[in-house]
């Protein structure tokens, strides 16, 4: 729809991920490599299940083979987060090793938080690159499109809406999932991926006729709710 | 489904396929279609039934063709537009529906009422040979027209429809023309200032001259049909009786002769000419006789003195009762066009049809090659046969229902039994020869018929394929512009299926000896290589045909650009030519995409902007209050 909404709907994707790198990631030169890393890693773990996927293409006209796809998805990526925070433990304590050493200090709690809100840019980065931007592309041209299943909003409004969605739900359940670890709240460990799961299938509301205008609210008030959680965990700590 | 990023493109922006109607130029201005300036057009569809807008504001119209030509002016957008300036600004881009006979609108065509009327020989420019034209055929239209297909014609109705069901509120469906001319980019809008810049292109093709025997300096009975014909839509121009149904009696005609005693070697020498361009002031016939006049590097083996009589076949496929005429141009004809009728006469008795001499109340021959042959001098004249007298009989005269169901195919086969057999006695120099032995194949007229007239089997027919590959699947018979440097030995990427076509059947019916096989050239004398593009090989044969180059006497190629020559101070029909020439242009493309209300977009920039500022100010504060906190413990 011409190049002004095609930037309006990156920028409404992902206006918060630009305010975030450049407020709070590229001043440190440690906070970049690890989104870095993390997106690569997180792009990786798609790649992967689009690879096993792929084998069972085409999918058949169904609207539930969606289950079993987004299921396997959470399943994998909640696993990989744990092994997110088991590296995450691995290398802090390499580099308070290294900080003993030349006699500076160790990590303090919020370079911990700010790498773990790298972590999970990474993720959010990650699942915008792999479900919303190529997408876009066409939104640049002079036409847009609208789902039979969706006459109230343009069809890059849903994309761009959910993918802010799950950038802001991502970058913070990093965050909320490591506070779970460390203070060994299994609560906030509990909500991550489930907070995860019930989001995912807040998208699948989208395929019933009209759903959109119910579930991409929804998924912003997912986002909402993690924020709010986030938020809340870490004040807490301040007692 | 969509299954990937293309695939929503596709979805997004439907391509249509149609025929668009171009921009041409001639000496006094332009005609035809395009795009008024250097940028797409776009504008809502809305499918028309009556001439009224449903809104305000342009619109690209879609409608049926009834209502984009016919007879009334009023209810007709071609005239409405060319007469209503305000009717006209709203018309931003027309779609015309696919037509087929069923809703053909009645009784007209676009043509004027005297086709070429300056080439005419005589004095009464306003005599109405096509009383039933409408004229809207080369006038000049400020937007983009395209004639759709049947798939695209349903495709579009059925997106018209949502637009209705919307009550033209956005987001509606737009169509988008790319009709851009490179004339109009340069601003040249003659033919002159056009041909100088190099923003066009000359109208032109190749006619197709041949012969039974090696041509000397004999005494030469020439005949002649014409291959083209003009429409709105420059890739639909069928052309079927006119002049196609001359042009397939000729082809007959000439294979019943090849089967008949001693045409190899008859009296009178007879070549055969097809000529092309004619219907864009007579370009085949008129370069002919200039290169007969002037040699120029293509010898024909004789000149214009040798030519003793000419017959021309015109329009031929809807003759009543196997009733044909005889038009002359003088009215005290001539002892060789008197035997010339006499021929045609008693070849119409031997086949149960009639000859009459025209009526002496027409003004002289109509619109017609014969012309330019009449013009060039007092001792070139003829007889043309035609199916009318006083005025066409062909009622879709240059439109776009001049196709095979125009056509009785007994017609075209009495047509070429008449003159098939009046050639063997001129030929033969022997009024009392038997014309039992020129017998016309009635099936490869219709062959024929199908192969250049109808979509299926079309050019894939085994007669065509025989001889060439053709290059689309169905004839156009439209003359194009002259491609490359105009050469007597095109090569065959410069020519298109038909002029191909008809070469290889004349080559292969006037064929003297055969002499082997051949993939491009044959190395003997006089040979030729017939079917070399064809299914199998070709063969080597000796035959006299050729291909002469048809375009405007006015225009000389050199290195590589189109010369506009002064008029010559003999020649009538150079001063006033109009030198068509055809504009270059980019791409044509047409397509139909959803859009927005304008408003939109920057209410989304703005929603983007504020989203990434809002995000900037929350981190900010966030950070600051978390900060405070932090220390605060």
């Amino acid at each position: 729809m011409t190049v002004a909404s095609g930037v309006g709907y990156t920028l409404i994707a992902l206006g918060p991920g630009f305010s975030l790198f450049f407020l709070s990631i590229v001043s440190k030169p440690l906070l970049i490599l690890t989104l870095l890393a993390s997106t690569l890693v997180w792009l990786a773990s798609l790649v992967a299940l689009a690879i096993v996927w792929r084998g069972f293409l085409p999918l058949g006209s169904s609207d539930w083979i969606c289950l079993p796809l987004l299921a396997s998805s959470v399943a994998l990526q909640e696993f990989l987060r744990v092994h997110f925070w088991r590296t995450f433990k691995k290398v802090e304590s390499s580099l308070n090793g290294v900080a003993v050493r030349i006699s500076k200090p160790p990590l303090r709690p919020s370079e911990k938080i700010e790498i773990a809100i790298a972590l999970g840019f990474g993720h959010g980065l990650a699942h915008s690159i792999m479900f919303c931007l190529s997408l876009l592309t066409p939104a640049f041209g002079p036409g847009t499109f609208y789902l039979r299943s969706c006459p109230q909003m343009p069809f890059f409004l849903v994309i761009s809406l959910i993918s802010l969605g799950f950038l802001l739900i991502h970058t913070f359940s990093m965050v909320i999932f490591f506070k779970g670890y460390e203070d060994h709240n299994s609560g906030l460990r509990f909500f991550v991926p489930a907070m995860h799961a019930v989001a995912s299938s807040l998208t699948l509301v989208n395929l019933v006729q009209n759903g959109c205008v119910i579930g991409t609210p929804l998924v912003m008030l997912c986002a909402a709710l993690t924020l709010f959680v986030c938020g809340k965990s870490l004040w807490q700590k301040g007692d | 489904a969509l299954e990937s990023v293309p695939d929503l493109e596709r979805a997004m922006y439907r391509v249509i396929q149609g025929s668009p109607c171009v921009r041409l130029l001639s000496m006094q201005g332009e005609s035809g279609c395009a795009n008024p300036g250097r940028d797409k057009i776009v504008a809502p569809l809305q499918r028309l039934t009556k001439l009224e807008f449903k809104t305000k504001g342009a619109v690209a119209v879609l409608l049926p063709y009834s209502l984009f030509h016919s007879r009334n002016k009023f209810l007709s957008v071609c005239s409405r537009t060319l007469h209503d300036p305000s009717f006209a600004a709203q018309v931003a881009g027309a779609l015309v529906e696919f037509a087929d006979n069923a809703n053909r609108s009645v009784n007209s065509n676009p043509d004027s009422k005297f086709p070429l009327a300056e080439f005419a020989p005589y004095s009464n420019k306003t005599y109405q040979w096509n009383p039933l034209g409408t004229d809207v055929l080369q006038k000049r239209y400020n937007f983009p027209v395209y004639l759709l297909s049947p798939e695209s014609t349903r495709g579009l109705r059925e997106i018209a429809a949502e637009n209705e069901a919307r009550n033209a509120k956005y987001p509606l469906q737009v169509a988008e023309f790319d009709v851009v001319m490179q004339t109009t980019k340069s601003g040249t809008h003659t033919s002159e200032s056009c041909l100088k810049e190099g923003s066009c292109l000359p109208l032109g093709g190749y006619s197709i001259l041949s012969s039974f025997s090696s041509i000397t300096s004999k005494p030469t009975l020439l005949v002649l049909a014409a291959m083209d014909s003009i429409s709105f839509f420059r890739d639909f121009t069928p052309g079927a009786d006119s002049p196609l149904s001359g042009l397939i009696s000729l082809l007959a005609a000439v294979d019943a002769l090849s089967k008949a005693d001693g045409i190899h070697n008859a009296t009178k020498q007879v070549v055969f000419l097809v000529c092309n361009g004619e219907a864009w002031g007579y370009l085949g016939s008129r370069r002919f006789l200039f290169e007969l006049e002037y040699g120029g590097g293509s010898a024909f083996g004789f000149n214009m003195s040798h030519i003793d009589q000419i017959l021309e076949i015109g329009s031929v496929g809807q003759a009543v009762e196997k009733t044909f005429y005889g038009h002359v141009q003088d009215k005290h004809a001539s002892a060789s066009t008197k035997e010339i009728v006499a021929s045609l006469k008693r070849s119409a008795e031997s086949v149960n049809a009639q000859i009459t001499t025209a009526s002496s109340e027409n003004p002289g021959i109509p619109p017609s090659s014969m012309m330019s042959f009449v013009q060039k001098s007092d001792s070139l004249t003829g007889v043309l046969l035609e199916e009318f007298d006083t005025s066409f009989k062909n009622k879709f005269y240059h439109s776009l229902f001049d196709n095979a169901d125009n056509l009785n195919p007994e017609s075209i086969v009495a047509a070429s039994s008449i003159v098939a057999r009046a050639i063997y006695q001129l030929a033969m120099g022997d009024s009392s020869a038997k014309l039992d032995s020129v017998a016309v194949n009635s099936s490869l007229v219709k062959d024929l018929i199908s192969c250049l007239l109808t979509p299926d089997p079309g050019m894939n027919c085994p007669l065509v394929t025989g001889f060439i590959t053709p290059a689309q699947p169905v004839s156009n018979h439209y003359v194009g512009v002259v491609t490359g440097a105009p050469s007597p030995t095109p090569s065959d990427d410069l020519l298109d299926d038909t002029t191909r076509f008809i070469w290889n059947f004349l080559a292969d019916r006037t064929r003297r000896l055969d002499a082997g096989e051949c993939s491009k050239d044959c190395k003997g004398q006089d040979q030729v290589c017939v079917g070399a593009t064809g299914q199998g090989r070709g063969s080597c044969v000796v035959s006299t045909t050729r291909y002469v180059p048809a375009y405007s006497t006015r225009l000389r190629y050199k290195s590589g650009n189109w010369e506009l020559l002064p008029v010559g101070s003999g020649d009538f029909m150079d001063s006033i030519d109009p030198v068509w020439t055809e504009s270059f242009w980019k791409s044509l493309t047409l397509r139909v995409y959803q859009q927005e209300r304008p408003s939109l977009n920057g209410m989304l920039l703005l929603a983007g902007c504020s989203v990434t500022v809002a995000s900037a100010v929350s981190i900010l504060a966030t950070r600051a209050l978390f900060r405070k906190r932090l220390k605060s413990a």
